[in-house]
């Protein structure tokens, strides 16, 4: 790690991939990850858990993660969800959701009647053909589509492994209906921001960690941020010889990382 | 351009210019009795993700059209031959009438993704199993890439978005085989002995059967039945080689202009 580590004041941490590997059975912790998030706690560093995740709300999700042995709470968590519900609101829009069952209670607040915007998140199984057809035709029977997505992930990992993500189907809905969809998750630059005025803290002074190279390495970089990109999680191999982004630096999981940027601080 | 040689194979499409639903275009079957008497070599083209092989002959020979099963080819023997060519075994994400045109196909263990419009087929899980095989390394082969089509009650997803999901989340690119792709219309002359310059097609889609085949190195005659509109002769560069009221007309010019040219 370069001597560029010890102007860190805040660490943000991608979650699934970073934490643990997700996984219908709730998931597995990847080693050394939930003592690494202790260790950070104990420093001088601040902290902020990034996440793409929108197959449960909040609440839920940190639950599960405090199982599996992780310090973490909801005030904690920058999520795309909330951030979408503040973009409805905002522009007076009524979205058909198509999100996972578990994350639809993020969304109680808003007025869903009558649709004129399609929200997409990470609905796993329901992602099936009649549910996609069923945004399909609120998009291409409005004036204006708007197509709101909660992240733009090709694939994540879980116990049984790789998933497509919302990405993928963002996409499809995109070529099919001949529009551009606007992200409210990770990489959208607002996304860093708003983790960053949480933290107090400006771009420069901040680490981002993760295991997507696109959309945690190049989203936090777009900032002004370093980035990390751990090879746990969805790292492949190929990811090295990515043509666009670059990480600052690789490191082999989460613990490695914070040992190494500990010890610069402390030189 | 070069001078042409001498006409030696004639590509026929199928629905909208010799048949427009279930009945044929009026004199249809005496053009192609009349062209058959020529020596030239005729072949059936189209794109179809549903119907086999067989179920178009059996549809055309009631019809009245004498035409042999040997002489279709459709998406789908494209995509069949070019899994032959691989040596690759499909998953196939294709509908349940379509399959009869892959027997023979292995699918164990598949190391290759073929994906046709089957909505049945395009759950989380499938699309999951497709993925990882891509992301593996098998290639993504596609029918063709149409956004959506009409049904009954109303518009309908069709194969090209679920195409680009797998292609956006794997980071590569599916092989399209069906008109207008240049491929498909070579892969038509195989066996025939026949070189692009000098065969003519025979359509009433503008982009995708007269506009395919000219940029294959064929000529194209559009003709103006089936889903033909008003000026669609204008919407491709460089235009149609011909236009025609029907498949009779063109069967006449190909008789009458076509055949005698010499280098």
């Amino acid at each position: 790690m370069a001597a560029w580590a010890r102007a860190a004041r805040a660490l943000l941490l991608d979650v699934s991939g970073v934490l643990y590997d997700s996984g219908g059975d709730g998931g597995v912790p990847i080693a050394g990850s939930a003592e690494a998030v202790r260790k950070i706690k104990a420093s001088s560093l601040k902290l902020r858990f990034c996440t793409n995740e929108t197959q449960a709300t909040r609440e839920k999700f940190v639950k599960k993660l405090q199982g599996l042995g992780f310090d973490i709470s909801v005030d904690e968590v920058t999520a795309p969800a909330p951030a979408a519900c503040r973009v409805l609101k905002e522009r007076n829009l009524r979205p058909h959701l198509l999100v996972h069952n578990d994350v639809v209670p993020e969304f109680a607040e808003i007025d869903k009647a009558n649709p004129n915007c399609v929200v997409i998140g990470d609905a796993a199984d329901n992602f099936s053909y009649a549910n996609l057809n069923e945004a399909f035709r609120v998009l291409i029977g409005l004036e204006n589509p708007v197509l709101i997505s909660l992240g733009r992930g090709r694939y994540y990992k879980e116990t049984d492994g790789l998933k497509l993500d919302v990405g993928a189907y963002m996409k499809a809905l995109e070529y099919a209906c001949d529009i551009q969809a606007e992200v409210v998750g990770k990489p959208a630059k607002m996304f860093f921001e708003s983790a960053l005025a949480e933290l107090g803290v400006q771009p420069q002074q901040a680490i981002m960690i993760g295991d997507d190279i696109v959309n945690d390495v190049g989203g936090a970089q777009q900032c002004g941020m370093r980035a990390l990109q751990v090879r746990t999680g969805k790292y492949r191999p190929g990811d090295e010889n990515h043509p666009r982004v670059k990480p600052d630096a690789y490191v082999n999981n989460l613990a490695e990382a914070v040992d190494l940027i500990l010890q610069q601080l402390h030189e | 351009m070069a001078a042409r040689r001498a006409l030696k194979a004639v590509l026929v499409d199928l629905s909208g210019t010799l048949h427009v639903e279930d009945s044929a275009v009026p004199g249809a079957q005496e053009a192609l009795k009349r062209l058959r008497g020529a020596p030239v070599t005729v072949r059936f083209v189209t794109n179809t993700t549903k119907e086999c092989k067989r179920d178009l002959l059996e549809r055309l020979t009631k019809l009245g059209f004498d035409i042999a099963e040997n002489e279709i080819f459709t998406s789908l023997t494209a995509a069949r031959n070019l899994l032959e060519q691989k040596q690759v075994r499909p998953l196939l994400l294709v509908d349940d009438k379509a399959l009869p045109d892959f027997t023979g196909i292995a699918t164990h263990d598949p190391n290759a993704v073929v994906v046709g419009l089957a909505p049945e087929h395009f759950n989380y899980e499938m699309m999951n199993k497709a993925f990882r095989l891509i992301l593996d390394g098998a290639p993504l082969i596609a029918i063709h890439k149409a956004r959506y089509f009409k049904k009954k009650n109303g518009l309908a997803l069709g194969p090209g978005p679920f195409v680009t999901g797998l292609e956006y989340a794997t980071g590569t690119e599916a092989t399209v085989v069906g008109k207008p792709e240049k491929t498909f219309f070579l892969e038509a002359l195989r066996g025939t002995d026949c070189a692009p310059e000098e065969a003519v097609m025979i359509g009433d889609d503008c982009r995708d059967d007269v506009g395919g085949a000219q940029n294959a190195g064929m000529r194209g005659i559009l003709v103006r039945t089936g889903k033909y509109r008003p000026a669609d002769e204008d919407k491709i560069n460089p235009a149609p080689y011909l236009t025609c009221e029907n498949f009779p007309e063109a069967v006449e010019h190909i008789l009458e202009h076509l055949l005698g040219e010499r280098e």
